[in-house]
């Protein structure tokens, strides 16, 4: 099991946001962010299922799990060392 | 940024859809950390006319007029071909500021210098 004891420092709300807004919104926060901190971001465009993933593969971050809540997909991120 | 893309537009305000995608990459990669050059040609001209991007939205897509701005915000460069500018009456002045007018050998030094390149 992923550790997420540690409180969520950013909650991004795309809900609603067009491609491809909801991985620029998710990119600009996690910069804020320091190595280890965790980030969630809610959307409802069904191509960040696969987007968000991808994106934190290809940016050293960790996706540590996504469910889907009535329609909105939640992501929980944790910041990697690199960025 | 070590990994670099090239991404070319062809398609103006009239395909709204093809218009956009290549925007909606370009955010895809620069939000991944890759450095990201936009070249304009043909019809793409018109969508660095200023004003001209406020008026293109295709559906399920981010529209133009809210996209472009971020892009640039992000480092994005914007390039646009010389003659294709020129054959649609445009000038430096009606392009978004910091756009540039280029001609071929700018936009194969930035191709061969990349990564990937993409045309639409």
């Amino acid at each position: 099991m992923a550790d997420t004891s540690i409180a969520v420092t950013t909650v991004v709300d795309a809900r609603g946001l067009l491609c491809p807004m909801p991985i620029i919104r998710l990119a600009k926060a996690m910069k804020e962010l320091a190595p280890g901190q965790l980030l969630k971001i809610q959307a409802t465009d069904r191509g960040s299922v696969a987007d968000i993933p991808a994106w934190a593969g290809s940016t050293g971050n960790e996706l540590v799990e996504w469910h889907e809540e009535d329609g909105v997909f939640v992501f929980l991120l944790r910041k990697g060392q690199g960025g | 940024m070590a990994e670099k893309l090239v991404i070319m537009v062809t398609h103006g305000p009239d395909q709204p859809e093809l218009a956009s995608i290549p925007f909606s990459m370009a955010g895809g990669a620069v939000a991944s950390d890759v450095e990201v050059v936009m070249g304009f040609q043909a019809d793409g001209c018109l969508l660095v006319k200023k004003g001209v991007a406020d008026t293109v939205a295709a559906p399920e897509f981010a529209p133009l007029g809210k996209l472009l701005p971020t892009l640039q915000e992000m480092g994005v460069k914007f390039l646009v071909c010389s003659p294709c500018a020129k054959s649609r009456g445009m000038a430096l002045e009606d392009l978004i500021d910091g756009a540039e007018i280029v001609a071929a050998g700018r936009f194969i030094a930035e191709i061969t210098s990349a990564t990937n390149s993409l045309a639409y």
